[in-house]
């Protein structure tokens, strides 16, 4: 009966061929006309027998996130015909979960210095940050942040009137010796949601088009360069190409690898599989960030906030563990650290619960006023799937996957880049911004509430440097007339899938083997076992099966092209980690404790000798797929180790990591 | 200009009237109430697009969308919820229920907000108020304490032939 419906839809949308486009378009007014703009879009038969709609803009984002809105908001303000191709409503984006809020070096609370928040950067991405985007972003911060409460963002603030910051792990004075900082500006507890409303609803009056519940399949490449993106409308099953001289990927990050995530299921990876599938490379995709605190067993995010507010971890037997791994900041030390002390307690039996698998985060020693006005959100979730009464007894938690530090590799302006003969080289019409991409203003551990900084300062690059470097109006170069073929082809084929395993299946194979091998702590061993499952797996996409042969609203198709892009975001991730030998921000290895750098940071400095570059592991890797044979080759590029003015703010060298 | 004044007063009587006196009792459950310090003003001064139902759908479209529309949401809470109560409901429902439905999970900016009015958190708006919203609180309380660990995979809609 749904296959019926769909085959008269597409008969239908064939046969109207040959009216004009006026009429064609009004049964997908919605589209078209209700966010303003009708542009006039052309109908063709050239790629199979799926009809094909060609648009031309001058500038197309992917993903409708904080980066991705900041990004869209930014080149419509400047005159560019922008288009914003987005699976989802934009305020339903991943950003709308983010409960923590933005740090700037603003010194409402204390004296502070952006200065001071680049070195807790740098120190927290465990140096193989890039300093000159480190740079960029924290000077950029406190004039980002009232850029925002200028769009009509309502901060919330003191008494005297100025916008309230609260602490947050990792920030600290006078380079890391003055104690605890208060960088981290908040909208009451809807830090996410109001950046989305705010930059959506500005993007609107500047005539953005936003083309929604459209899944991006693939960026249009043609001699290394980036010509647009070719997305399915999943309201009628019609395809899209998106020409444009301009194309930003801004498609979040990829949990759904792994079996226990904070993540939303929307967080599948799309931008980095696009980017892989073109031939290009992703960056540092091994360092996968744990938040220390998600609920035990669904895995819903218990913000860090709550540290900040007052809220401290403790073992079975009642004890403040954090203060023996991280005197100084105790529960507030960077994620990692957290993490990796939270593992050890439970694998030296001083886990909670009958099976001895989590610890508690204690919270009601808190006033319940400070509680519910602070932190709301937290009770509902803890009762909901924890069954507890944040008031009265602790929440069960566990490390869970929470953010991935890695992505499409780019220069601190957002333009997409790859390494060739030991220089880096920019990618023609390509940019990325937000989790997506790898800047890298996070290197191998991002700090709390520096991602929403990334989304809007990076988000603001892509669209600056983008009208830097073209004017609104340019014409396009000619595309092949069958660009995206091989898109559409893929699509078809999972369509009508008869394999013998299930989507389902091959996701839950997929992500319980990167759970097991690819966690908190890694070793070798482990590793090694765990590529070559995966690589079995990643054969075994060839025996998928589908059941839903529709094109309209087909779920299950749309779930089954996520499952292909978190599979190449998988297959990257773990040999990359693999091939990683030391231990470095997110990624700890039993087997190479140590971080690996080019000098021993840890002796004194005078009379050693530097390591070459293959000889030690302070380098982004990156790493290409083969996506017939599922094959990862990787390579190596070096950290960027000078601030953008050596002058204005001199650039961290290299020194242990302790907190 | 009378239009900014108008705009600045109705703005102070939405502030004063839910700002929540801190005399309030505070309940077992946390209610969260307006905080104080969420003065609202990006909602009140950018309003978005108004939501409109969609015309000429199928009932069968219309559960197809909506099907999608439940398993993909803001946050991990949402997503686990409704595809939950989706598996559970969404096939069944009649053309005034997925309506209602329709507008509960598509019309609001905030995805929170349906995760605070599910778990009764907060008051349910009286737009979003009548069988679905009822049908959504009584599945969110889990009288059955069913594990919910995870949103559940589609194939319960494969019938065997389509």
């Amino acid at each position: 009966m749904m296959a019926g419906v769909s085959r008269i839809l597409i008969r239908r949308l064939s046969s109207s061929q040959s009216l004009p486009p006026s009429v064609r378009c009004c049964s997908r007014n919605f589209h078209f006309n209700i966010n303003g703009k009708r542009d006039d879009a052309k109908v063709s038969n050239d790629i199979s027998q799926y009809p094909v709609v060609d648009h031309h803009f001058d500038a197309v984002v992917v993903g409708a996130g904080g980066a991705g809105l900041r990004a869209a908001f930014g080149l419509s303000e400047a005159g560019f015909n922008t288009a914003c191709v987005t699976k989802l409503f934009p305020t339903r984006s991943h950003t709308v979960a983010a409960q923590g809020g933005i740090n700037a070096a603003l010194g409402n609370m204390e004296a502070d210095d952006w200065r001071w928040h680049f070195y807790d950067t740098v120190k927290g991405s465990d140096w193989l940050g890039d300093q000159d985007a480190i740079h960029y972003m924290t000077e950029q911060a406190p004039a980002s942040v009232v850029e925002l409460e200028n769009f009509g963002m309502p901060f919330s603030r003191t008494e005297d009137g100025k916008i309230y910051q609260r602490a947050f792990g990792g920030q600290s004075l006078k380079f890391g010796k003055g104690g605890q900082a208060h960088r981290c500006c908040c909208v009451a507890d809807r830090t996410g949601h109001s950046l989305l409303h705010t930059l959506y609803g500005r993007s609107l009056r500047f005539d953005t088009s936003y083309f929604v519940e459209y899944f991006a399949l693939d960026l249009l490449m043609e001699d290394g360069e980036c010509k647009g993106v070719i997305a399915f409308c999943m309201e009628d099953g019609s395809i899209h190409r998106f020409r444009s001289k301009n194309t930003v990927i801004a498609t979040g990050g990829y949990g759904r690898t792994y079996f226990s995530c904070t993540s939303a299921h929307t967080s599948t990876g799309d931008g980095n599989a696009m980017v892989t599938r073109a031939g290009l490379p992703c960056q540092d995709l091994e360092f996968v960030q744990f938040h220390p605190t998600g609920i035990y067993g669904a895995g819903c995010l218990i913000t860090e906030g709550c540290r900040g507010e007052g809220g401290i971890l403790i073992n079975s037997e009642g004890e403040r563990f954090m203060e023996r791994y991280a005197p100084n900041a105790k529960d507030l030390a960077s994620r990692d650290v957290v993490s990796r002390s939270m593992t050890i307690e439970i694998r030296e039996g001083r886990g909670c619960g009958p099976e001895k698998d989590h610890v508690y985060l204690q919270l009601h020693h808190l006033p319940p006023q400070q509680l519910a006005v602070r932190l709301p959100g937290i009770s509902e979730t803890a009762m909901i799937f924890a069954g507890v009464e944040v008031t009265k007894e602790p929440i069960p938690v566990l490390p869970t996957v929470h953010y991935n530090m890695g992505g499409v590799p780019t220069n601190y302006k957002g333009q997409v880049i790859t390494h060739v003969g030991g220089e880096d080289k920019v990618v023609p019409g390509l940019y990325a911004c937000g989790e997506a991409a790898c800047a890298s203003v996070h290197g191998a551990n991002r700090l709390g509430a520096n991602s929403l900084l990334d989304l809007v300062v990076f988000g603001r690059a892509c669209a600056l440097t983008i009208a830097e470097t073209g004017t609104p109006g340019e014409k396009l170069s000619p595309l092949k007339p069958n660009a995206g073929e091989e898109s559409v082809a893929n699509l078809d084929k999972i369509r009508f899938a008869e394999g013998t395993i299930r989507t389902s299946e091959i996701r839950l194979n997929m992500q319980k083997t990167m759970q097991n091998h690819a966690a908190v702590f890694r070793t070798g061993d482990l590793l090694k076992e765990g590529c070559d499952k995966m690589d079995a797996i990643y054969q075994s996409m060839e025996d998928i099966k589908t059941f839903d042969r529709g094109i309209v609203w087909n779920t299950d198709l749309v779930e089954s092209l996520e499952l292909q892009n978190l599979m190449l975001n998988a297959v990257q991730t773990i040999h990359s980690a693999e091939a990683r030998k030391e231990s470095r921000g997110a990624h700890a290895r039993e087997d190479y404790q140590d971080r690996m750098d080019e000098l021993d940071y840890a002796k004194p400095l005078a009379g050693q000798e530097k390591k070459s570059f293959d000889q030690h592991w302070r380098k982004h890797t990156l790493s290409t797929v083969d996506i017939k044979t599922g094959k990862v080759t990787l390579g190596y590029r070096p950290v960027i180790d000078r601030s953008l003015d050596q002058e204005e703010c001199s650039a961290i060298p290299p020194a242990i990591r302790s907190y | 200009m009378l239009g900014v004044l108008v705009k600045r007063v109705v703005n102070r009587v939405y502030q004063v009237v839910l700002r929540p006196t801190l005399a309030c009792p505070v309940s077992t459950r946390g209610y969260k109430g307006e905080a104080s310090d969420d003065s609202r003003g990006d909602l009140i001064e950018i309003p978005l697009p108004p939501w409109t139902e969609k015309d000429g759908e199928t009932m069968d479209m219309k559960r197809r969308r909506l099907l999608f529309q439940s398993r993909k949401r803001g946050m991990l809470e949402n997503c686990i919820l409704l595809s939950l109560f989706a598996k559970k409901y969404l096939n069944t429902m009649s053309e005034t229920q997925l309506r209602q439905y329709d507008r509960l999970i598509n019309e609001p900016s905030n995805d929170w907000d349906i995760y605070y009015w599910a778990t009764e958190a907060q008051p349910v708006p009286n737009v979003y108020a009548g069988e679905i919203m009822d049908l959504l609180k009584e599945f969110t309380k889990n009288k059955d304490q069913e594990q919910r660990l995870d949103a559940p995979n589609l194939e319960y809609l494969d019938k065997g032939s389509q």
